[in-house]
């Protein structure tokens, strides 16, 4: 960044004051005043973090330690709230699928997106219309996604059930109104619609591995597998990890497909965290309560996005 | 959306900080001249009844305009006007949409003490006796729907099914829903419908089984009438929840476009088919309203009252209003609970609280109406109870409730255990 010329006095036609004392160190007053226009550029947007975001979470953290139903003031209860959360069971089980809906969405999304990104990084015709077909969900609205897929997965007259019944005998999956199925519709829906997403990231990342490289592993024998392993999947981690955190953060909040899909249902077969957090907020205006599940939501995450890093920077050294 | 939960959650606590900060009291003043009292409402559009109210109320008080701000529909409303209360920036008057969350706003004292407006309504107003809280009323009832069965004769003649007269138990209605599916002989036609809201089997039992309540802790009560409603659902008389689910159905396709005979359904349902009939929305048919099908014949036929359920929609008077604007205020409940506001309620297709002869003559008056004497008493009589009675816990077990219903309903758990389930939940997690 370049210093801003200070008014010329001379153009201006004054006549030339004495000069300054020089200042003591004018590396420091340059530094200075670089670091505050920097500053002022990212001003706007942090102010919105500060009032939007990094303040709510704070007063999160407040209520999460009292009992409020919004009117009035919270009364201060402490670690109460924490300690029926060991005790609530279907805080217990809101938490168990979240864990199922992430630890099955995670894995398959990136296997998915990243073959894609590999299938469409070839010389294909009609590659960047194949690019936009598979873009395509990911811009798509939750509802409209939600109705679709909820029609095609209807147990009796949906043509996924209807394919399905061309090879099997008995009983066919109940999905989105089984306590058993639900779950995976949804997680298939969640890849179906975040594969787009993650698979330009890719494709972006696949751009950065040198060509050389491959060509080098071509000429040592390499097959197609083993140029994979060795060349593509270590030039892409810095692509590869970003992804892998994202997805992470997402899957573990994961609420508006499952709301509009299921509802948390049947029974309470894909309630998540989320959800959970909403229905004692908004539902039942426990919002201390609700704050509570929130910062362990919040807790999880930043867990698992340490362990990613600390994993990824051992990698790395 | 969690992010998006702590910034509503944080923009409500530092807006209810600011307010104890700076809230000063003013000095009782009677209003002088004309005096202005903002109502909140939601979708004017498709939600005439506010306008209707208002209008009705300025021509009889010149010196009273009624202001409407408009609220989102459906669940946001509730969520918007809580974050308006607890800034304090919410209207004079406002409806209490869901009774399930009339305690929480009555609890967080944002809804002024309208003991004296309720003492002065007409006692067989709709739904006026629950809202008492401790002797004390905070909302009044100005709408009161109760739940009927409507059905397509068309339908019954082509089956040769007899109409309903008023003496059917469920067993009744389970029989004929069955014989209208074998003998209307279609694919695509059932006997009846049931949507897939929690409402249309629990009201029911809630309201019909002698003895039952919400907060009691034993549901044992909703077994007979799931019992009942799997069996339909299972011989065909009435689509599946799977079906009604995972296709989206609506209720007003289904029985306006003549795919099901039958439909238990609330009374608000009168005004949207004949606006739909006209419209050609729904198909032309004749149709007909009977009471809603009972537990048992101690409560049928048109020489008893019938039983049914339905949440009264109330008003109520924000805590924070304007100590000059709170006669005005109280007046204008007293009109819209009260006859007059129901009349013009009634003009518009929608059941007041109050109902009267002239409100049967403004709804039967409507063209598109049926005429028989059977929908007229079904319209007039009955005994409408809560959906969701007035308590601390309604909401919360509610919302156990629902997740028993979609258990139950799916076929994903048999109904003993998913009550059992329901009962479990609600004493370790509820109150």
């Amino acid at each position: 960044m370049t210093t801003p010329v200070v008014g010329d006095q001379r153009t201006l036609g004054f006549s030339r004051p004495e000069l300054p004392p020089p200042l003591r160190n004018p590396r420091a007053s340059l530094k200075l005043r670089n670091a505050l226009v920097g500053w002022t550029f990212i001003l706007p947007n942090f102010l919105g973090f500060a009032v939007l975001t990094l303040v709510p979470v704070f007063t999160l953290f407040y209520l999460s330690l009292t009992s409020w139903n919004i009117f009035g003031t919270a009364e201060w209860v402490g670690l109460d709230n924490f300690t029926r959360l060991l005790g609530d069971k279907s805080f217990h089980i809101a938490l168990g699928n979240t864990f199922y809906y992430a630890a099955l969405h995670i894995p398959i999304t990136i296997v998915v997106s990243l073959s894609l990104a590999l299938l469409l990084n070839q010389k294909l015709r009609g590659a960047a219309f194949f690019r936009t077909v598979a873009f395509f969900p990911y811009i798509t609205s939750i509802v409209a996604v939600a109705v679709v897929w909820n029609m095609l997965f209807s147990p009796e007259f949906g043509p996924i059930n209807q394919f399905l019944g061309l090879f099997v005998d008995g009983d066919l999956p109940g999905w989105t109104v089984s306590k058993d199925w639900a779950m995976p519709a949804v997680i298939i829906v969640g890849t179906w619609k975040d594969m787009g997403y993650y698979m330009l990231l890719f494709l972006a990342g696949l751009q950065t591995v040198p060509g050389e490289l491959h060509e080098a592993a071509r000429i040592d024998g390499a097959n197609a597998w083993q140029r994979f392993w060795n060349v593509t999947l270590p030039c892409l981690r810095p692509t590869m990890f970003f992804v892998t955190v994202m997805v992470t953060i997402q899957s573990f909040k994961v609420f508006d497909l499952i709301l509009v899909m299921t509802d948390g249902g049947p029974g309470q077969a894909t309630l998540v965290l989320s959800q959970y957090i909403y229905q004692k907020g908004f539902e039942q205006f426990e919002f201390g309560y609700a704050s509570a599940v929130a910062v362990v939501l919040f807790l999880i995450c930043i867990l698992v996005t340490v362990v990613q890093f600390l994993y990824n920077k051992r990698k790395e050294a | 959306m969690n992010r998006k939960i702590m910034s509503a959650v944080g923009v409500a606590a530092a807006a209810s900080l600011a307010l104890t900060g700076c809230g000063g009291e003013t000095a009782p003043e009677a209003a002088e001249g004309p005096v202005n009292i903002t109502l909140a409402g939601w979708d004017f559009a498709s939600t005439p009844e506010f306008q209707t109210l208002a209008d009705a109320y300025t021509e009889a008080n010149p010196d009273v305009t009624i202001e409407l701000k408009e609220y989102p529909a459906g669940e946001d409303y509730d969520t918007a006007l809580t974050a308006d209360l607890a800034a304090g920036t919410a209207p004079d008057v406002f409806i209490v949409k869901n009774l399930k969350n009339y305690v929480t706003f009555q609890e967080g004292g944002t809804l002024l003490d309208i003991s004296d407006v309720a003492a002065e309504l007409d006692p067989a107003t709709g739904g006026l006796e629950p809202m008492a809280v401790d002797g004390k009323t905070y909302a009044v009832p100005y709408r009161q729907d109760t739940w009927l069965l409507y059905y397509n004769k068309a339908l019954f003649e082509k089956a040769g099914v007899d109409l309903p007269d008023g003496s059917w138990t469920w067993d009744d209605y389970a029989d004929a829903a069955e014989t209208l599916t074998k003998d209307i002989g279609e694919k695509q036609v059932t006997g009846t419908y049931l949507h897939s809201w929690q409402s249309t089997v629990q009201g029911f039992a809630l309201a019909q089984t002698e003895g039952a309540s919400l907060d009691g802790g034993d549901f044992s009560y909703l077994a007979p009438f799931y019992e009942r409603e799997l069996a339909m659902q299972d011989n065909g008389s009435q689509p599946s929840y799977a079906t009604v689910t995972t296709n989206e159905l609506t209720y007003q396709a289904q029985f306006g476009t003549q795919k099901a005979a039958m439909l238990p359904m609330g009374s608000w349902y009168i005004g949207t088919l004949v606006a739909e009939q006209a419209s050609g929305a729904a198909d032309t048919f004749e149709w007909g309203i009977a009471p809603i099908p009972q537990l048992d014949e101690s409560t049928t036929g048109t020489e008893n009252t019938p039983v049914s359920f339905g949440d009264p929609t109330t008003m109520g008077i924000n805590a924070g209003i304007d100590e000059s604007k709170i006669d005005a205020a109280k007046d204008f409940l007293k009109f819209a609970a009260g006859p007059e506001g129901a009349a013009a309620l009634a003009e518009i297709g929608i059941t007041p609280a109050l109902i009267d002869d002239a409100v049967a003559d403004a709804i039967f008056g409507l063209e598109g109406v049926p005429q028989d004497d059977l929908s007229r008493f079904s319209y007039t009589t009955h005994e409408t109870l809560p959906e969701n009675p007035v308590g601390q816990n309604t909401a919360a077990i509610q919302t156990i409730l629902g997740e028993t219903h979609s258990a139950i309903m799916s076929e994903s758990t048999p109904v003993d255990e998913a009550i059992t389930e329901a009962e479990e939940r609600v004493a370790n997690e509820v109150g």
